[in-house]
């Protein structure tokens, strides 16, 4: 049974509404021709043996998140032709909760690799404790014919060249032309989803700060929400106010490395080194501020943890940071070499953005206006002026400016929480009641990050389901590089800015 | 002795091409066709250094007696040109139902080529000019390999015919101007006729000769017309028939022209330069080819080129007085032909094992050089080697020579023919390097890689054949004092010159002194195994110490070799957009999407490259012949009283010439 | 446009003077593995053991007294302990240099073995090279090591690097629980090092399996998998841990932690 009560707050109400699995595809159609968006899919199993589907979509403008509720006795229709977006998540639906989705046009499999031999679907209630995957290391590639077999395969991963992420890009290549380019990714899958389950609502924090590492606040931050969302409890303002303290430091120091980790894909050395040295000058702000490079073991159910004191020092400090990235930014803007390998690199149509699910600063280069702390404020945000910086180029270098104008609005928020920090407890109670669910979010560096959780009767995580920025970006990054040549890849795929332990959790 | 195995020759071939017609003993014919092959190599091997004497052959055309003599030249150009010639005769093609119309086409070539080797008389020369490009297409057309010959062999025709008339002319004008049909007539007789004239000639003699050879604009018939046969007609075509062809221009040029200074070196250097340019094109385009016809045709019209860039030079040079020169030019003209009948022959033969093997013609990974008999590879690779010009094969020889030759241009007086060479020169070494990339290519795809979708292995057939050539290359190498030995009576009946002698000085091949660079494949077949033995006594030592081996590092990942190796496109591709102005290529790229365009089923990808006198020449022309045509069409009105108006006018017409 | 080569000369040197001398490493006010006190232990409580999220601190309940079993191989630096404990057991402290030899190393013990001989690595005191491999890490620890190579740690001072290809490294460094999906690919990049070879644990993940252990997809570290040579808690650890970790592993530093607890 869900228990929804009034929220105190406008925009963080939602009801789930039941839909009979034949009413998806019209539903879904009226909620895009409106305006909406689809966000997401996911499958809990409520009791062993009865599966339920849940639609997160959003509507126009600040209307409030919509939700819908579908109970499938057996395979049900896909929604990719409906919504492209869908399609990635209903196949993790179908490798990790065993759901078939009928009419799905790629339904291979996604999250588990090929040929991994699973005894059932893992989030099935009927799945052995301590029984592990086994990999076959089976590669299925795509058919790229040729006449004679001309086009050439080049496969790059998972162990890449210098401190990277694992991941697996297959490009099929003439020389330097790229005809086709397929991303493997779920090498890192780490199944964190699952390690929720069973854990109490305050214990599971440091799980969700470790989903994906330079993500700690938000993926924290939108799980502490959701749990409040679900018991329904009022964060004091002082918490709310050091909330969007947290998560702004999170982004200044994710955009500065950011804009270091640009400059070495355009082999712009002092740039690389410039950028990175900021992105270290912050991090060690964080760590004067909150004992953590990355901002972690802070937040907690219904606040912060203790409390933190950064009035009288960190203002000074911001400023002379944004005095040294003003100076920076500036000398990256009339850079021609530089600027030269970022503009009109993979470019990033508006509607296949918008039809592949992209988000954050991906999303507004390619001119779509949407940023959660603006639309569907949380923490102290609905207080606070919100700036969002948008483009409509989609270029590499769109991208960066994207993220170049948030790291101006990010220290002068920052600045603004400073003069406005309220004094007050930080911290109030909150107790989880037993089978409820919660809907929290957060705007992270990368893009819109959701978290749905569900308690069982005994107050403890039944299920939660984590849809990060990255899952979404990866998606539609491979739009950007057909047709394009290998010169420009690693400059693309830099001016994404993507992880992949978000994507691959 | 030596006319009696060449009318040996000819019988068999005769008889072949009887028994081909009609069908039956097809195996005797094969046989018929190998033993005259073999009868012409021993005639040629027991006439050289001489030639052959003077014999009158029993008919006459248009009241002159025919004269049929081999001069050394020819005899070399013609035993070189037999020897993959046989080994393609005794297999035959691989298409087995068609191989009665494969063995009368090789028949018609085979004496065809004879008579264009000794014929003196033009009509007779004519004659077997014909005969000769009649049995190419005969060839390829019997063999039905692919279901589109008939465009491709009606282009070679039409425009081996656009040659065959410019030799017609060619003739026409030497014989109004000598007043003579016979060859022997011409020459020094027409010493007192207008310069212009004489250009002319030479001019059309170029063009009628290059039509076959390869030169610029002619080259275009190759890859589809080859393309459309099999490595057997290819062998043929690119062998005997091509030295044929080179033979008469050689002659034409050497022979039936004057040696005016002023004429000689103007043509030197119009021929230069059109073999220097349809070098370079022919080498970029063969590069681009994807099928081992297609690639080793514009390799045939390359080395073609070659040697007729070096027939230029010897042109130039005894227009600028230098016999020595002009002899050593030539004497690397014959040698390049030399080398690259035995090679092409044998990677034609390689392709007919690729063939047999896989089915296809098409360069991509075949694993053959492990499946098949190492006879096969290293046969293959000495091919490949002496056509991609690495010590210590014949080509390699040639080409060190060409380069010789072509050094020495700084003897000539005027700043024309010194910058000519020197292009020339600049032009070659383009042309080298794009052979040796192409030579690469062929083998190293070709032959070589992971194929878990080919099972066979070359047949024997394949394996004697290619291993005999393969073995012949090396052996024109390393024997190559004792083969200039036979050219020297041709030398100096020709310029007059010791050149052949002064070509070897012992076991160095020398260009005419040996203060300026000498190369020594004789020594090198030699010092090459030795050297050999140092790496050897490496590998025995290490055996010792335990190695780890592990798999070649992708990234983690164990990967297919198939998948991710280069292919024949990939290998090509540099170059393919390096010299995009002159390929301007085109690609095309094929989504099958689902209902949603999002998500690809499958791609397609097709790619080709354009040539460059089919749109701006050939077709423009035929547009012309096609527009001239609609002009005339009034005349086929298909009313009877037209017709009937116009024989009446016709009538008039003649009446009123007979009366007036 | 900018010279930035001249940009880059007046920054000036921006590279911390530590290790290779004394000075600021750039880790104040950063909060390490949490101290044990275990006389500060009122008896019978374990409150620390039932808030800690991997299991660090058990309680062994073995003869008479029952004790607590600390493992900081398995520590993720969450402070909760801290804040669980009511007697002052656990504190807060700056101990972040827990690069160890031995796994043994890592586990709290009042009486610690002597230290075992550590491996020659003589000819690669001041020439390293490294190869990363990511076996499913949160990003964290991806994230401080690229901080390496940033102008204030500049990693190549120490004269150590990292490399493209496992062919030409010594150091196998390995961040992540291993997940199920890596584990091939991690063998492979072990089997592809030409010997000598050593192995790095970086991170708790890698230790003991951290937050992420066992599940459907993740393992228990490198423990069973490969043979560490280094182990490296820490969650994550941080640039100036890393460098600690590295030279004491090249013998260019001493190693501090002994039975759990940091050397002064």
């Amino acid at each position: 049974m869900t228990i929804t009560q009034p929220a105190p707050e406008p925009g963080l109400r939602h009801r789930p509404e039941k839909l009979n699995p034949a009413a998806l595809k019209d539903a879904a159609r009226e909620l895009i021709s409106s305006g909406g968006r689809m966000q997401m899919v996911y499958a809990w199993y409520p009791q062993p043996g009865r599966i339920e589907l849940r639609y997160v979509a959003s509507a126009t403008g600040k209307l409030p998140f919509v939700i819908w509720r579908c109970e499938p006795n057996g395979p049900i229709p896909s929604l990719t032709e409906v919504a492209p977006l869908l399609s990635w998540y209903e196949r993790e639906v179908t490798d990790l909760s065993g759901l078939e989705f009928t009419g799905h046009p790629q339904p291979q499999r996604l999250v588990l690799h090929d040929g991994a031999v699973v005894p059932r679907p893992p989030f099935d209630p009927g799945y052995p404790a301590d029984a592990r995957i086994v990999a076959q290391n089976q590669q299925s590639i795509p058919e790229i014919s040729g006449v004679n077999g001309d086009v050439q395969l080049l496969p790059f991963g998972p162990v890449r060249a210098d401190v990277l992420e694992s991941a697996e890009f297959l490009f099929f290549y003439i020389g330097e032309a790229i005809l086709h380019y397929q991303p493997r990714l779920f090498y890192k899958h780490r199944g964190m989803e699952k390690r929720f389950e069973g854990r109490t609502a305050e214990g599971a924090v440091v799980l969700a700060e470790r989903v994906s590492g330079v993500g700690s606040v938000a993926h924290a931050l939108a799980y502490c929400q959701a749990v409040e969302a679900a018991a329904d409890c009022v964060v004091p303002p002082r918490a709310r106010f050091l909330r969007v303290l947290l998560a702004e430091m999170e982004r200044l120091y994710n955009h500065l490395y950011y804009l270091g980790h640009l400059c070495h894909t355009t082999t712009l050395k002092v740039g690389e080194a410039q950028g990175k040295l900021l992105a270290e000058r912050a991090k060690q702000l964080n760590a004067r501020l909150t004992g953590s490079r990355f901002l972690r073991s802070i937040l907690t159910i219904g606040g912060l943890r203790r409390d933190l004191s950064p009035k009288g020092w960190l203002e000074a400090e911001l400023e002379a940071l944004r005095e040294a990235y003003a100076v920076y930014a500036r000398h990256l803007e009339t850079t021609d070499s530089h600027l030269d390998r970022l503009i009109t690199t993979g470019k990033l149509d508006p509607k296949v953005a918008f039809d592949q699910g992209a988000t954050g600063p991906v999303d507004r280069a390619s001119g779509l206006d949407r940023d959660l702390r603006r639309d569907h404020p949380y923490a102290a945000y609905g207080e606070l002026p919100v700036t969002v910086a948008v483009r409509t180029e989609g270029d590499a270098h769109a991208r960066a400016q994207v993220r170049m104008a948030e790291i101006e609005a990010s220290i002068a928020l920052m600045q603004r929480v400073l003069l406005l920090l309220p004094d007050s407890p930080i911290h109030s109670e909150c107790k989880v009641v037993a089978n409820s669910e919660g809907l929290g979010w957060s705007e992270s560096p990368r893009g819109t990050l959701f978290y749905a959780v569900h308690f069982d009767d005994a107050g403890r995580l039944s299920r939660v389901k984590i849809k990060s920025p990255s899952f979404s970006n990866w998606r539609a990054f491979p739009f950007t590089v057909h047709e394009t040549n290998m010169m420009d890849y690693a400059i693309n795929e830099a001016s994404f800015g993507l992880t992949v332990a978000g994507c691959d959790r | 002795m030596p006319n009696n195995l060449l009318l040996l020759a000819f019988l068999a071939w005769m008889a072949a091409a009887v028994l081909a017609a009609l069908r039956q003993g097809l195996p005797l014919a094969r046989i018929l066709l190998a033993l005259g092959s073999i009868a012409g190599i021993i005639a040629a091997i027991a006439a050289l250094p001489h030639g052959t004497l003077a014999v009158v052959l029993p008919t006459r055309l248009a009241g002159d007696a025919v004269d049929f003599q081999m001069r050394p030249e020819a005899l070399w150009l013609f035993g070189f040109g037999l020897a993959p010639a046989a080994l393609a005769c005794i297999f035959s093609t691989p298409k087995r139902d068609s191989e009665a119309g494969w063995l009368f086409g090789a028949a018609a070539s085979l004496i065809g080529a004879l008579g264009v080797f000794g014929v003196s008389h033009d009509a007779g020369f004519l004659i077997a000019w014909e005969i000769m490009s009649f049995g190419g297409a005969v060839m390829i057309l019997s063999e039905r390999l692919s279901s589109d010959a008939g465009r491709p062999v009606l282009f070679m025709l039409g425009l081996l015919e656009v040659g065959a008339v410019a030799l017609l002319l060619a003739i026409l004008l030497l014989a109004g101007a000598s007043h003579s049909f016979a060859f022997t007539a011409y020459g020094q007789a027409l010493a007192q006729a207008p310069a212009l004239l004489l250009a002319s000639v030479g001019i059309l003699l170029v063009f009628g000769f290059g039509a076959k050879l390869g030169l610029l604009p002619f080259y275009e018939w190759f890859p589809t017309a080859y393309g459309a046969g099999s490595g057997a007609s290819g062998a043929l075509m690119s062998g005997v028939v091509m030295n044929a062809a080179f033979y008469g221009l050689s002659r034409g040029l050497l022979e039936w022209l004057p040696s005016q200074p002023s004429l000689s070196a103007g043509l030197g250097v119009f021929i230069i330069i059109i073999g220097v340019l349809s070098a370079i094109l022919t080498a970029l385009y063969a590069f681009q080819q994807e099928d081992w016809r297609g690639l080793l045709s514009f390799s045939s019209a390359e080395n073609a080129s070659i040697a007729v860039t070096m027939l230029g030079a010897a042109l130039l040079f005894r227009g600028h007085g230098e016999a020595l020169l002009a002899s050593l030019a030539w004497v690397v003209a014959l040698l390049h032909l030399a080398a690259h009948a035995l090679a092409k022959g044998g990677l034609f033969l390689t392709a007919d094992g690729v063939y047999r093997a896989t089915n296809r013609y098409a360069i991509f990974h075949t694993d053959l050089l492990r499946r098949s008999s190492w006879i096969f590879g290293l046969g293959a690779l000495f091919a490949a080697m002496s056509l991609a010009a690495m010590p210590p094969q014949a080509g390699f020889v040639s080409e060190w020579y060409v380069f010789q030759t072509v050094f020495q241009g700084f003897r000539l007086d005027t700043l024309a023919a010194r910058l000519t060479m020197a292009l020339a020169g600049a032009g070659l070494a383009l042309t080298v390097a794009v052979a040796f990339a192409t030579y690469v290519k062929v083998f190293g795809i070709g032959l070589l890689g992971r194929a878990s979708a080919v099972d066979g292995a070359a047949p024997p057939s394949s394996v004697i054949s290619v291993g005999v050539l393969g073995f012949c290359v090396l052996a024109l190498a390393v024997g190559m004092p004792v083969w200039l030995k036979s050219l020297e009576i041709a030398v100096n009946a020709r310029f007059g010159t010791e050149a052949a002698q002064a070509m070897h000085d012992g076991f160095l091949l020398v260009p005419l002194t040996a203060k300026f660079a000498f190369i020594s494949p004789t020594m090198l077949v030699v010092v090459m195994p030795l050297l050999a033995i140092f790496p050897i006594v490496i590998v025995l030592i290490s055996r010792r110490y335990a190695v780890r081996r592990v798999p070649v590092w992708y990234g983690g990942l164990a990967q297919d070799p198939e998948r991710v190796s280069t292919t024949a496109l990939t290998f090509s591709n540099a170059l393919r957009t390096f010299y995009s102005f002159i390929y301007r290529p085109t690609e095309e790229t094929e989504r099958e999407t689902h209902a949603v365009r999002y998500f690809v089923r499958r791609l397609t990808f097709t790619h080709e490259v354009a040539p460059i006198f089919g749109p701006y020449l050939f077709a423009p022309v035929t547009r012309l012949v096609f527009k001239i045509a609609g002009w005339l069409r009034p005349l086929q009105s298909g009313h009877l009283n037209f017709y009937l108006a116009v024989i009446g006018l016709l009538l008039a017409i003649i009446l009123a010439l007979t009366l007036f | 446009m900018p010279q930035w080569t001249l940009i880059g000369l007046l920054q000036g040197k921006q590279t911390a003077p530590w290790p290779l001398a004394e000075g600021a490493d750039g880790q104040a006010g950063l909060l390490g593995m949490p101290r044990y006190h275990p006389e500060q232990c009122t008896t019978d409580c374990k409150a620390c053991a039932d808030v800690c999220p991997t299991a660090a601190i058990a309680m062994q309940a073995d003869g008479p007294a029952s004790r607590l079993d600390v493992d900081y191989g398995r520590c993720i630096v969450c402070q909760l302990c801290t804040e669980a404990c009511p007697s002052g057991a656990m504190t807060t402290s700056s101990d972040w240099a827990f690069g160890a030899r031995r796994r043994d190393d890592l586990r709290w013990n009042s009486r610690p073995t002597p230290d075992a001989q550590p491996q020659s690595t003589t000819g690669f005191r001041r020439s390293l090279h490294i190869r990363h491999v990511d076996a499913g890490s949160c990003n964290g620890c991806e994230s401080e090591l690229q901080a390496l190579n940033n102008p204030f740690y500049n990693l190549h001072r120490l004269g150590i690097f990292f490399t493209a290809s496992p062919r030409f490294a010594d150091l196998l460094l390995v961040t992540g629980p291993v997940t199920y999906a890596m584990q091939g690919p991690l063998r492979a990049a072990y089997e592809a090092m030409a010997e000598p070879r050593w192995v790095m644990a970086v991170g708790t993940c890698a230790v003991s399996g951290g937050i992420a252990e066992g599940g459907y997809a993740s393992g228990h570290g490198l423990e069973g998998v490969l043979p560490v040579d280094v182990y490296l808690p820490g969650c994550p650890p941080n640039p100036a841990a890393v460098m600690h970790a590295l030279l004491m592993f090249l013998g260019r530093a001493q190693q501090r932690v002994k039975g759990g607890q940091l050397a002064e």
